[in-house]
């Protein structure tokens, strides 16, 4: 899966240096100015210059002096309720039922001969409740006010003493109860449905009395071979990411196994993850290298030359990883030739100290591609001091300040691993997987959360279709909005949308600049891309961006949400809600509601 | 009078210094989605509701009434001048915790049955569990609704709807209530509960402004009218002596003989006889209003109002 390093920070390191706090504050400044311009150019019109200004002026010290300090707590929660009402006896509860339909016929469909099941059954699930969640979102805000307009009902509202922010309010609170409800149930039906599908349990297949080694039963697609230990207990080998623990009983002189559950699936492992270098192949720091994929997350290192990935871990110390250091990894191997197919291209792993005078042996391994890679480091290891060899304590020796370096090297000539910061993280135990499904859902929750929002903000001035479009519109930029900033940037090669469109049709490649036999055209056209991108990249950052808000992959890729990326999202949710109720505000409170 | 219809009179008399509806040059224009000018709706309406009067706006389709009682509540903006309710202006939204308004059909939530609409609307007052509570139960029966208290408001009839309508209005218990045409869609009896009931309330001491063109309801229950046509006022005054004539007197006389009949005309020149009422006879409202409307057809613009 995909992490991005901006994704890594704490919380405070987010809002703060990472610039969220800043963002906000500069979408808020800037949809003020505009919102300003916009409605004085209206009042200006219709009631002149000073007048229009005058009136301006009154309706925003009217939001801050009259209807902030009186909007109530119980009119929010009365209308709310209407909104719920509203929504059930609308009948949404069938949106649980073609989900509940859905799960029935799911498991003819799934592949449980899959290499990691669990993952697929957790993106299943998660993707389709996202998608259905959204939906439902998207159809309970944007129609619900657009209909009170226009049955007038409204008018039995406006007359009563009831401000606009308790309109809004109520509103994105009330759909919010009925999403919350619908997502909790079908979390539940979920997880159930989850777990049951992956856990499963073997018996043994029959063996001599004494034997070291002996099968598991095909049970669920798969068997296991398994090992007993000196103490009577067995493990099994790792088939389809899990494995299981077998104990051993004697039951009227004979043997009964007893199989665990799977281990090393279902699970939520915490992640520490570190800063990545790189070295070039003359061991001098600089970039990895670009093999040529268009996607640059991950970057390479060629083998057996001194390039080396180098991650740098903060905070690392005896009370977070006890006696032994479990580093994982999934490192991509790039192949220029074919090589010993069999085994692999090997790599190794060093440990060295931050001022790079201690470090431990090689630790080989041979790179397991899409897969996760374990490796237990134990307390004490081998290595070298000033190039002299010696034991060492990882914690007394190698970690300074508390600092540790961990390096990777590709040891096959011609060969290239490839990586990116998330691929190698050191493991600080694991979270209770149910919870981090819940935080899962929680994301799916924030997503819902904004789409109402925005879909209860269009609706306040548009017709309810027009505002469903609106919101749809909304919610596709903040999908694709990191592609229009990843255009202008040029980390997607092939330029802007004028460009696309004359590569598609005289069919340039995208990665060599354009061709149009006159450079003043092909300025144009650049400097008409980038006025383009940089307008939809403005849009699509001021429009919350939901594949970041999406963290299904942390769930199904067995890895704990941070608490610091929930509490981002959750800020930036309420950041949504606080200004498109504010903007709502504005709509409701200069409109007319009857005509 | 009855003592407690004196008391509110009295009551009234004291406070009517400060009208409860003031509107100044109030007026609107329609405009379309490019701001061009579409139809006059009102032309600088000026009026006054003291308190404790039944005051009734008259026309025709079209004439301006609802954009008056539309402007009057906030639910439209004036392009001229300002309409003020209780004082306040009428964009101001703390004027609506004492007015109760009963739209031209009545635009309740459907899928709510009478309990839960009259619940949701004392909840939006801030109203406590108990009192809303003893509101919801007093208003149902009010309106006479008790048998069909927990049916959903899409299967009430229109006269029914329009009880529940009002019992909304009310809810609040409002010193102000706007009732946009009350008897539409009632039935005679109704229509005669709906009238009484507005008696009743102008007994209690609320002020209402109430729209019709049944003209028959206005003659019936208003103190005094606005008679409205094409946006503008074309008269304003108390109903009694709108309707009077003046250069007409009427005798109602009872058991006399065809002979006696003829008698009486030389009884009257020679002041005899036993002369039952003598009075100036009423036309009907609707005389009145046919009369306006003809005669503002013939000559447009603003008819002289004292």
């Amino acid at each position: 899966m995909r992490i991005d390093p901006d994704q890594m920070v704490t919380f405070w390191e987010w809002l703060i240096p990472g610039m969220g706090l800043l963002n906000g504050f500069l979408l808020v400044v800037t949809l003020a100015v505009l919102g300003f311009i916009v409605c004085y150019v209206i009042a200006a019109r219709l009631y002149g210059p000073a007048e229009g200004f005058y009136v301006i002026a009154e309706v925003m010290s009217k939001f801050f002096r009259e209807d902030l300090p009186n909007t109530s707590l119980r009119r929010i929660a009365a209308l709310a309720r209407l909104a719920f009402q509203e929504a059930l006896r609308r009948k949404v509860l069938a949106i649980f039922a073609v989900f509940v339909v859905g799960l029935m016929f799911a498991g003819w469909y799934l592949d449980p001969a899959a290499d990691d099941p669990a993952k697929l059954y957790i993106s299943f699930v998660m993707t389709s409740i996202n998608y259905m969640m959204l939906l439902l979102g998207l159809f309970l805000s944007s129609f619900s006010l657009p209909a009170d307009i226009k049955n007038r009902t409204i008018y039995t509202i406006i007359t009563k003493p009831v401000r606009p922010t308790e309109i809004v309010l109520g509103r994105v609170l009330g759909f919010t109860l009925v999403g919350t409800l619908l997502l909790g149930t079908m979390g539940i039906l979920s997880y159930v449905f989850v777990t049951r599908g992956i856990v499963h349990y073997h018996e043994m297949e029959p063996m001599e009395a004494n034997a070291r080694k002996g099968a598991s039963t095909y049970d669920a697609r798969h068997s296991h071979t398994v090992t007993f230990l000196e103490d009577g207990t067995g493990v099994t080998d790792e088939v389809k990411s899990h494995r299981h623990t077998v104990s051993v009983r004697e039951v009227d002189g004979k043997k009964v196994y007893n199989f665990g559950p799977p281990e090393g699936t279902l699970q939520a492992r915490i992640p520490v993850f570190g800063v990545l270098r790189f070295t070039q192949r003359d061991g001098s720091i600089g970039d990895g290298i670009n093999v040529g994929y268009e996607s640059t997350y991950r970057k390479y290192i060629d083998g057996a030359s001194l390039s080396s990935a180098i991650w740098t871990f903060n905070n690392v110390d005896e009370s977070s990883f006890g006696d032994q250091l479990n580093i994982e990894m999934t490192i991509t191997a790039y192949r220029t030739f074919k090589g010993d197919i069999v085994t692999g291209v090997r790599g190794s792993v060093i440990l060295r100290s931050p001022d790079g005078k201690i470090e431990s042996e090689r630790f080989p391994f041979i790179v397991k591609e899409y897969q996760v890679d374990r490796m237990e480091i134990p307390r004490t290891v081998k290595g070298f001091r000033d190039g002299q060899p010696q034991e060492l304590d990882i914690y007394k020796d190698l970690v300074q300040d508390g600092k540790l370096e961990v390096i990777i090297r590709c040891n096959d000539r011609s060969q290239y691993f490839g990586m990116a910061p998330a691929d190698l993280y050191l493991r600080k135990g694991d979270a209770a997987f149910g919870w981090n499904f819940f935080k899962g859902f929680l994301g799916i929750w924030f997503q819902m959360v904004i789409i109402i929002c925005f879909g209860v903000m269009f609706s306040t001035f548009l017709t309810g279709p027009v505002a469903m479009i609106a919101t749809l519109a909304a919610l596709t930029l903040g999908f694709f909005g990191s592609l229009a900033s990843g255009a202008l940037s040029g980390e997607i090669v092939g330029g802007g949308p004028i460009q696309s469109l004359i590569r598609t049709v005289t069919q340039q490649s995208p990665t060599i600049p354009i061709d149009l036999g006159s450079e003043r055209l092909e300025e144009a056209i650049r400097f008409g891309d980038q006025g383009i991108l940089g307008v939809l990249t403005a849009l699509t950052s001021a429009l919350p961006n939901f594949q970041s808000l999406n963290t299904a992959d942390f769930v199904a890729f067995g890895i704990n949400i941070f608490g610091g990326l929930v509490a981002r999202h959750g800020t930036i949710t309420f950041g949504y809600l606080v200004l498109t109720t504010i903007v709502s505000y504005f709509f409701l409170k200069t409109r007319e509601f009857a005509a | 009078m009855s003592a407690t219809a004196e008391s509110t009179a009295a009551k009234s008399s004291k406070t009517t210094s400060e009208p409860v509806i003031e509107t100044r040059n109030l007026g609107k224009i329609y405009r379309d989605f490019w701001g061009r000018k579409k139809v006059y709706a009102l032309k600088s309406l000026d009026i006054e509701v003291k308190q404790g009067e039944i005051f009734g706006l008259l026309g025709p389709n079209g004439s301006g009434k609802s954009t008056t009682i539309k402007l009057i509540l906030g639910l439209l903006f004036p392009t001229s001048g300002r309409a003020f309710v209780f004082g306040k202006d009428s964009t101001d939204v703390r004027k609506n915790e004492r007015v109760g308004y009963l739209p031209e059909e009545s635009y309740l939530y459907k899928f709510l049955n009478a309990e839960e609409t009259l619940d949701f609307y004392g909840r939006l007052f801030e109203m406590p569990a108990e009192e809303r509570r003893a509101r919801t139960e007093k208003l149902i029966k009010m309106v006479g609704l008790e048998k069909s208290r927990r049916r959903q408001l899409r299967e009430y009839s229109k006269g029914m709807t329009r009880r529940i309508g009002l019992a909304q209005a009310l809810i609040n218990e409002p010193d102000l209530l706007v009732l946009d045409e009350p008897t539409t869609g009632l039935d005679p009896l109704g229509s005669r509960d709906m009238k009484d009931l507005i008696l009743k309330l102008r007994d209690e001491g609320k002020t209402i402004l109430l729209c019709s063109h049944q003209l028959a309801d206005v003659q019936d229950v208003c103190d005094r009218v606005a008679i409205l046509h094409q946006g503008e006022l074309k008269e304003l005054g108390r109903v009694d002596s709108l309707l009077k004539v003046q250069d007409v007197t009427e005798v109602h006389a009872k058991g006399l003989s065809d002979e006696a009949k003829r008698e009486i005309q030389e009884v009257i020149k020679r002041h005899g006889g036993e002369v039952l009422t003598v009075d100036n006879p009423t036309t009907t409202m609707e005389e009145l209003f046919l009369d306006i409307v003809r005669q503002s057809e013939n000559r447009p613009g603003h008819r002289s109002v004292e």
